[in-house]
């Protein structure tokens, strides 16, 4: 008796579960995917994700601490010094390397270089995994512009100052003893010029 | 493929189609030689498009039911052109006989195997007046060619040399076995019912009750569970999840189709979707109503039998009831997970053969009242 109960509850098992499996695919089925086409859309993502970096480069000084910072020193970073202006050569990030620690964010004193949310990094070659973060090699138009003005300034002060020397050493067949040491010096330089 | 009493000019509506067309001159031969070509052609093509929509379906219905959205980008509209690519991709990749296998068997396993489902296919009729073999037998012939792709898959696990092929091939000769038994005993139900093994015959025998409810599993209660012993049983000759044991991915890498590779290996994926395709067919067939549906019956009503729309109508109403039942049976592959072997046997010598028997005889009581009540 117990066998039958047993093969009819085997039947009724086998039919009942498959009902209801067929009822929870069936209403996943008709579900909207939960999925995202991922090129096309992608999920929002955090603001403090560690992804790529990006370089505020107007800001940077080419101090090199991030680089120092850099536990496996993949930072590299190269500038002219023009005065106070920067000539940049490059600033590079080797994202074979990186392993996205954000050490180098943190010691950076203008608060320029930081982790974006691009993490995408798909390249046919490896070599370009070695990216560039510079936005622009050379001078930025506006230190261009700085750096002119400040040499026009300097040219300026300089044509001022040998004006000055000039009508000075044109005054000075005798120079008088009030002069200081350094328009001793300048008329020095004047007349070592001349 | 012999019909045993052809009620028409020929067996094929090809031939029907060119006799009278064809000059005086061409020897009857040739007339019979297109027909076969055409007939050929047409059978090809569509296995290679149903194989190729059920394909689609599948990674749409697969990936729906996990919440994903499937192939989306090849082609446009929702990666149709995705089978293309496969299939471009298959005929490209590298024939490869494994070293030790043997040869001969390995290459025409497959060629075994699609023939066993092109042979079943022409007794599928599309419409009341089209198809390639017009045979009163026609369900013995499906099921007795369909079941010959066993040697098939035995011969290309046996040929492979390989131990996943061959643990395959034998779990597919065992599971076949044991659920042929129940295949043909279930359809003995609506057999009885509807008084015929012709495909066509049947579906006329369903028609009227608006399309719906002279269908076999309305005209006789016990084809409903004739029906699920069918259909299970059909899983299992089909080899699909939850039965899919000769294939048994995660445990015999691919089973008998292991050491396959490009466009063998999609000889036996076009089977498995072309089977999966005519058994939806036998059981649209002979438990659903075959041509019959809402549409029919308007036509007939109105006095419409024969001509193109109603080949046309009847044609559609029986690709979409079979791919319902394809898809059915996804559903059920997506839901079920694959059983143990023994579990295989135990249902199919245990609980279905019995139970199958035990219908065929419920059937024949409900018959025998019906007509003692009718009469």
């Amino acid at each position: 008796m117990t066998a039958t109960k047993e093969y009819i509850g085997n039947i009724w098992d086998a039919l009942k579960s498959t009902v209801v499996g067929m009822r929870i695919t069936g209403k996943y089925l008709l579900k909207k995917p939960i999925t995202v086409q991922y090129p096309d859309e992608r999920l929002p993502i955090p603001d403090r994700y560690r992804g790529i970096h990006y370089l505020e480069q107007e800001k940077c000084i080419d101090c090199l601490a991030c680089a120092r910072a850099c536990p496996i020193d993949c930072i590299e970073m190269d500038a002219i010094r023009h005065g106070k202006e920067l000539e940049w050569v490059s600033f590079t990030l080797d994202y074979q390397k990186c392993m996205f620690c954000e050490l180098c964010v943190y010691p950076c004193p203008k608060d320029c270089i930081h982790m974006g949310t691009e993490f995408a990094l798909v390249t046919t070659d490896r070599s370009e995994l070695n990216f560039d973060l510079l936005s622009y090699k050379g001078m930025a138009r506006e230190a261009k512009i700085r750096m002119r003005e400040a040499d026009a300034k300097k040219a300026a002060k300089e044509a001022a100052k040998k004006a000055a020397a000039d009508e000075k050493t044109a005054e000075a067949d005798a120079p008088s003893a009030t002069d200081g040491p350094d328009e001793a010096r300048a008329d020095s330089d004047g007349e070592g010029a001349g | 493929m012999q019909s045993t009493e052809p009620t028409q000019s020929s067996g094929n509506a090809i031939l029907t189609l060119l006799e009278p067309l064809a000059p005086e001159w061409v020897p009857g031969w040739l007339v019979g030689l297109t027909a076969i070509g055409v007939s050929v052609g047409i059978v090809t093509g569509m296995i290679a498009l149903i194989a190729m929509f059920s394909v689609w379906l599948e990674r749409k219905v697969s990936a729906h039911i996990q919440c994903r959205y499937g192939p989306m980008y090849p082609g446009g509209w929702h990666g149709w052109a995705v089978v293309l690519a496969d299939g471009l991709k298959l005929i490209m990749k590298e024939d490869m006989v494994p070293k030790g296998a043997d040869r001969v068997l390995f290459v025409l396993a497959p060629a075994l195997v699609l023939a066993s489902i092109f042979g079943a296919m022409a007794a599928f009729p599309f419409a009341p007046g089209f198809y390639f073999a017009r045979m009163d037998l026609g369900i013995f012939m499906i099921l007795a060619i369909t079941s010959t792709t066993t040697i098939g898959v035995v011969m290309a696990g046996w040929a492979s040399n390989s131990k996943w092929s061959l643990f395959g091939a034998m779990r597919e000769a065992a599971q076949v076995v044991a659920y042929e038994i129940p295949l043909g005993i279930s359809l003995m139900v609506p057999l009885m019912t509807l008084g015929t093994f012709s495909l066509l015959e049947a579906s006329e025998a369903q028609a009227g009750g608006f399309g719906i409810f002279r269908w076999a599993i309305f005209q006789n209660p016990v084809c409903i569970p004739a029906f699920i012993i069918f259909w299970i049983a059909a899983l299992a000759e089909t080899k699909r999840a939850p039965f899919d044991l000769p294939e048994a991915e995660s445990e015999l890498v691919a089973g008998f189709m292991t050491e396959y590779s490009g466009i063998r290996w999609s000889f036996f994926f076009m089977e498995e979707y072309a089977a999966m395709f005519l058994m939806s067919v036998v059981a649209a067939v002979f438990f659903f109503g075959g041509f019959e549906s809402p549409a029919t019956w308007i036509l007939r009503a109105n006095g419409v039998e024969g001509g193109i729309v109603f080949g046309l109508v009847c044609a559609v109403t029986i690709v979409l009831k079979a791919f319902f039942g394809v898809f059915l049976m996804m559903w059920l592959r997506w839901t079920l997970p694959r059983v143990r072997i023994d579990q295989v046997m135990t249902m199919g010598y245990k609980y279905l053969t019995p139970l199958a028997l035990l219908l065929v005889l419920l059937a024949g009581v409900w018959q025998t009242v019906a007509v003692a009540i009718e009469n």
